[in-house]
């Protein structure tokens, strides 16, 4: 420290010495402190739910299953979800005793570790789960970036992981030995989509933009969007990605500029919101508006009340399939039992997480080992996940063993769903549709 | 060319945006010497507060803010002279360990919020977000032209208090010399504690229009930190006038880049400009900044 400088410190000290005696300060402390818990507790109040922990609390040996999601940072909301989905497998099965294995039920145990929302982060959150609290096997965080970090851990120590989340296609072309996915990704859901979207409007579209927040999966959703588009001949007039916590209204006005009948936004949910915030701040409205991932999560119609109706996403599972299996019932059951237990209704990333419960259940039945599994275990526990086929209320589960998608579950079909009347309803293909798709959009004011 | 018009009206919007985050963080630093990473929690809090509030009360978000003003003005008095003790310790280097206990308060705010209200996002509406201002091609949205002139509206604020109050003149003594400013009878920690109240008041209103005009989670408050953060080095550190010129300066370059250049790369322009501007104007801007 220069001279200069510590002269200037010691006025500064000198200046406020003595003003703030101790009693003073110590009464405006107490009153401070004791305000935060009384606000809280009146907050809390109207917060709803409380955050869970599923434990077995059994005595005995049971597995141990990891869990590398995000618990806070930016994707603590999707987190939480997958938080949701996981436990409610784990509790429902542990209800029941556990998961029989030649003849001896054994309960599953939960162990949480937090990825902060950052892939680098999960990898080392996996490597703790699995060589300190060793764990049989991972559940996959929510989002595909994380994904990515955390599956070369797995392959590393042999441990399985079910990813019961992740969509970017880029999971499934690095070929992860030990990593299953149980949704089918992006690439092969968005397009799908998109199009009969396009087949079932009237008037036809003839023109798109495509936006895309610029990370894993967001990007993904929006390229495969983006590829649809194109083989469908509409016209592209504008594509952009986007940080994902840019301001979107410069965007969105270079979108409207170009006048494209539908735009498809690529993000999750924060960059959903906000785009439809922003193109209704600027009465920008194109004829329709579809979204990947967040438009079937609750929250995305409850926040936007009014302003969400009309808007198209796609889900790879609603409640309203035939699927059924013993551990959950019904799909609907799923969704009756799921909502009594989080107080809000499953989306199909909850639902997928549970399912990856029940994979890791058929897989380590058939195994016939009882926990803690050793190194040689789970590499036959990879093998058995590999040649999964099941079903179960979420709908087929097996996975690829070659190409552009091994190891993901590219079974299910996705639904084309649009918010209508604050609920998320199907509207195609045909043999999906629950009611007519509202198209072309109504005006910003002209909703109630 | 209409498209250009848009895009410059877009980006002092959200200029107007930067400014209103900026403008209590900037005061506070000039006055209090401390430069309080909790920022953007307190715009996160008030965010929430005022989602609260508006459900309660089902009053308009915008006629809840002097209720929103009064309570985090209320909890900025009551936690300066904490800030104030710290900074002031006879023990090695204060400013750093200030650094590191408004960084604390930061954590525990967010992880408060976390805690309390739990991980879903929320998000404020009001009267205002219908409301788009039409004309010649060019749209400006209601409540982002409200927000700026609540920035305008506190910017001027704080300069009438500043030039024409005794509290002010108070105030300008205490930023410029402590020492002498309690020999002149001055009360500093009072002023100090007020200064503080005022930039935690003003901060949690401008969360209220944050929320409104994005959404609010308990994650936000990080990135609003950063870019009061980036607008107050841009601006001299401590400079009320800079703060103005480097709001708008961001958030045009912004939108200019956003719609000229790639959306991909908006970031990275408007940083790689802050950090030249750094080493070609290391005062700021208003080449008033603090040495």
């Amino acid at each position: 420290m220069k001279p200069e400088d510590m002269r200037r410190e010691t006025l500064h000290r000198d200046a406020f010495a003595g003003l703030s005696t101790r009693r003073q300060l110590i009464q405006r402390g107490l009153a401070l402190g004791l305000s935060i818990p009384v606000i809280n507790a009146a907050l809390a109040a109207c917060k709803g739910q409380a955050t869970p922990s599923a434990s077995s609390g059994a005595s005995g040996p049971t597995f141990k299953l990891g869990v590398v999601t995000s618990l806070s940072g930016d994707d603590v909301f999707g987190g939480n979800l997958t938080r949701r989905g996981y436990d409610f497998w784990a509790e429902t099965v542990n209800q029941r005793g556990g998961i029989e294995v030649g003849g001896t039920k054994y309960k599953v145990t939960m162990v949480y570790a937090d990825d902060q929302s950052k892939p680098a982060t999960g990898a080392d959150a996996a490597e703790r789960l699995i060589t300190q609290e060793k764990v049989d096997a991972i559940f996959g965080p929510y989002t595909s970036g994380v994904t990515l970090a955390v599956a070369p851990i797995c392959d590393k120590y042999k441990v399985p992981m079910l990813a019961g989340s992740a969509e970017s296609p880029n999971v499934w072309k690095a070929k992860p030995a030990y990593t299953f996915g149980i949704i089918p990704s992006v690439d092969l859901t968005a397009g799908k989509a998109l199009a009969v979207l396009v087949s079932q409007a009237n008037p036809k579209p003839t023109s798109a933009a495509i936006l895309g927040a610029d990370e894993p999966f967001s990007k993904e959703a929006a390229q495969g969007f983006l590829a649809q588009a194109q083989q469908l001949g509409l016209t592209i007039t504008k594509q952009e990605f986007v940080p994902p916590n840019a301001d979107l209204t410069p965007i969105v006005s270079s979108f409207a500029a170009t006048k494209p009948d539908i735009v498809a936004v690529g993000g999750h949910e924060e960059v959903l919101i906000n785009f439809i915030k922003a193109a209704k701040s600027l009465n920008f409205l194109p004829k329709a508006i579809i979204m990947h991932y967040g438009v079937t999560e609750p929250d995305f119609a409850r926040n936007l009340g009014p302003d969400a109706e009309g808007v198209f996403g796609l889900a790879v599972w609603t409640p309203d399939v035939s699927y059924r299996d013993d551990l959950f019932g019904s799909a609907k059951d799923y969704d009756t039992n799921s909502y009594n237990r989080w107080g809000s209704h499953p989306d199909y990333t909850e639902a997928a997480c549970s399912a990856s419960g029940e994979v890791f259940a058929a897989a380590v039945a058939k195994l016939g080992k009882k926990p803690p599994l050793s190194e040689s275990d789970r590499a036959k526990l990879r093998d058995l996940i590999e040649q999964t086929s099941i079903t179960t209320f979420y709908g087929p589960i097996a996975f690829e063993t070659s190409g552009d998608h091994y190891h993901d579950n590219t079974k299910p079909t996705p639904v084309l769903v649009q918010i209508q009347k604050g609920a998320v309803v199907a509207v195609g293909p045909a043999e999906a549709k629950k009611a007519e798709m509202i198209y072309p959009l109504p005006a910003w004011n002209a909703r109630s | 060319m209409t498209l250009f018009i848009q895009t410059i009206a877009n980006g002092l919007l959200l200029g107007g945006l930067y400014v209103a985050l900026a403008i209590g963080f900037a005061l506070a630093f000039g006055v209090l010497d401390v430069v309080d990473f909790a920022v953007g929690q307190w715009v996160m809090l008030g965010g929430f507060i005022g989602y609260f509030l508006w459900k309660w009360t089902g009053i308009d978000p915008f006629l809840l803010l002097p209720a929103v003003f009064v309570l985090f003005g209320g909890a900025g008095y009551l936690l300066a002279p904490l800030i104030m003790r710290v900074r002031t310790s006879r023990y090695a280097r204060p400013e750093l360990m200030v650094l590191a206990f408004t960084f604390g308060i930061a954590l525990i705010m967010r992880g408060g919020a976390l805690t309390a209200w739990g991980f879903n996002t929320r998000s404020i509406s009001t009267g205002l977000g219908g409301v788009t201002l039409q004309g010649g091609g060019i749209a400006l949205p209601g409540l982002r032209v409200a927000a700026f002139g609540f920035a305008l509206a506190a910017v001027g604020l704080f300069f009438l208090i500043l030039y024409r109050t005794r509290f002010g003149l108070a105030v300008r003594a205490v930023a410029q010399n402590k020492q002498s400013a309690r020999l002149m009878g001055i009360d500093v920690e009072r002023v100090s504690a007020l200064v503080y109240a005022l930039y935690a008041g003003l901060t949690g209103m401008v969360g209220v229009l944050m929320a409104a005009i994005y959404s609010v989670t308990p994650e936000v408050g990080v990135r609003y930190t950063l870019f009061a953060f980036f607008v107050v080095v841009l601006a001299g550190m401590g400079s009320i006038a800079g703060v103005l010129i480097a709001g708008f300066v961001l958030g045009v370059l912004e939108a200019l880049t956003a719609v000229y250049v790639s959306g991909t790369l908006t970031f990275l322009v408007v940083f790689a400009v802050l950090y030249l501007s750094l080493i070609l104007f290391p005062q700021g801007l208003a080449r008033r900044g603090r040495s």
